[in-house]
């Protein structure tokens, strides 16, 4: 019971701090919206050309976008020595990561959700039968990029060069997640069927609970060390 | 019963050892100030007491509790106000007050949170950010957190730094209150005048020795 208050205390924490500050959507924001800025620009596509290329677009903006909501996410513990405070609270570490996991998740996917009408009009993509499932993959891809990205954000924190790290750490760990999202991006957008891209929904559902299981157990020595 | 016991305790960052063969106790109902030049290890001890970090060898426990091995017993059974205030910019008072309480597995009631700021002298700003928190608010607040919690041991880095005159009172209204009531209290301080009013025992930790000191030490000697 005190493991799942603690999950809804620390997702709590950050949404209204980030509701009041709104310091990391909208750096987020605004990041992906120069990326999809600079990349409907350098390209000029037909439809069908944009269907090939969008996926891949699509998911280097969102997990760009992502590091930086990421970044924020235990840096922003260490103002008035908060990380500390998490530290040495008797709070089951696990619920801290996975509530952070949660925020994390709803910061990204918000932004994302307002990108991606961006991405349509700019790339003159008709997607309105595939969104739904367009959704799921984001959700799925999303959820991927933050659990082990909330990891690494906690164990780079205190490295002075954090905004270097954490995406060189993060993205080679990611590249499973990033490949099985594009793929199933591809697959969505061009109207395929589902059975054609089945196996990569299911690879980034494994992905999911593997790096959270793993994320989780993780957190703990980190928070510790 | 001993509430924080070390044993040999030493603490080392690469060559420079901060802290060597430490050994002390402090008992339930009791109130420890530890006096001692800066870079002398008495932050760095308070943070091992808190697990913050460990110790490079030795010991310690705090009521019974492993401090190593026991970790998640040992945070249940104690608090450290410490410079920085562990208060979230964002969040108002109360709010921080109710945060700081689930993460312990709480959720105090709007007439304990009341009762907790009014006892800090802060009553009044319940409602504000901490972002428009001055130091001794912060020092306040962090001193309401603690009429919350009461718990069987605190650790005070500095706790009169920042206060106030009628801030400092309180502070040390509350150690009384709580020591009363069977808590342990270790205070690290550079005000002799201020300790001297709540302490039962007093230390100077000085060149890697922990050396007792008399309560009239406090008032005439030179510690270090």
């Amino acid at each position: 019971m005190i493991f799942f208050r603690v999950i809804q205390w620390v997702v709590w924490k950050d949404l209204i701090s980030e509701v009041r500050s709104r310091e990391t959507i909208s750096s987020m924001f605004f990041f992906a919206l120069i990326v999809i800025l600079v990349f409907s620009f350098s390209f000029s596509m037909d439809q069908q050309a944009a269907r090939e290329l969008i996926s891949g677009i699509i998911w280097v903006a969102f997990a760009f976008t992502g590091i930086i909501g990421l970044g924020k996410s235990f840096s922003a513990e260490l103002q008035n020595d908060c990380l500390e405070f998490l530290q040495m609270s008797p709070a089951p570490k696990g619920a801290v990561y996975l509530g952070k996991v949660a925020a994390n998740v709803v910061f990204m996917v918000t932004v994302e959700v307002i990108l991606f009408p961006m991405f349509v009009i700019f790339f003159n993509l008709d997607v309105v039968e595939e969104l739904p499932l367009l959704l799921l993959i984001f959700l799925l891809g999303t959820l991927g990029l933050s659990t082990v990205g909330t990891l690494f954000s906690a164990m780079t924190v205190q490295i002075r060069a954090r905004e270097v790290m954490l995406p060189i750490l993060l993205l080679p760990l990611a590249v499973p997640v990033m490949i099985a999202a594009v793929e199933a991006t591809r697959g969505a957008l061009n109207g395929n069927p589902m059975a054609l891209y089945r196996h990569w929904l299911e690879l980034l559902a494994v992905f999911d609970v593997v790096f959270t299981v793993v994320s989780f157990w993780a957190f703990e020595f980190i928070m510790d060390s | 019963m001993i509430a924080v016991r070390g044993l040999q305790v030493s603490k080392s960052y690469g060559h420079f050892q901060v802290l060597r063969d430490l050994s002390f106790e402090i008992a339930t109902g009791e109130c420890y100030a530890l006096f001692g030049p800066n870079g002398s290890g008495k932050t760095t001890l308070l943070r091992i007491l808190a697990t913050l970090h460990r110790p490079s060898t030795g010991r310690f426990e705090i009521m019974g509790h492993d401090g190593v091995t026991e970790r998640e017993a040992v945070r249940s059974n104690l608090l450290l106000l410490a410079h920085g205030s562990y208060l979230y910019d964002e969040l108002n008072a109360v709010e921080n007050l109710r945060f700081a309480m689930a993460m312990r597995g709480a959720s105090p009631t709007d007439r304990q949170i009341k009762l907790a700021l009014d006892h800090a002298g802060i009553g009044a700003f319940a409602d504000m950010k901490i972002r428009q928190f001055s130091a001794g608010m912060k020092k306040r607040l962090a001193l309401a957190k603690a009429v919350l919690v009461r718990p069987q041991v605190l650790l005070l880095d500095e706790p009169y730094t920042s206060l106030d005159e009628a801030g400092m009172g309180m502070m040390n209204r509350f150690i009384r209150d709580i020591v009363k009531e069977g808590a342990a209290v270790l205070m690290t301080t550079h005000d002799r005048a201020k300790s001297a009013e709540v302490a039962h025992r007093a230390g100077v930790l000085s060149k890697d020795v922990l050396r007792p000191l008399t309560l009239d030490d406090l008032r005439t000697n030179d510690l270090f």
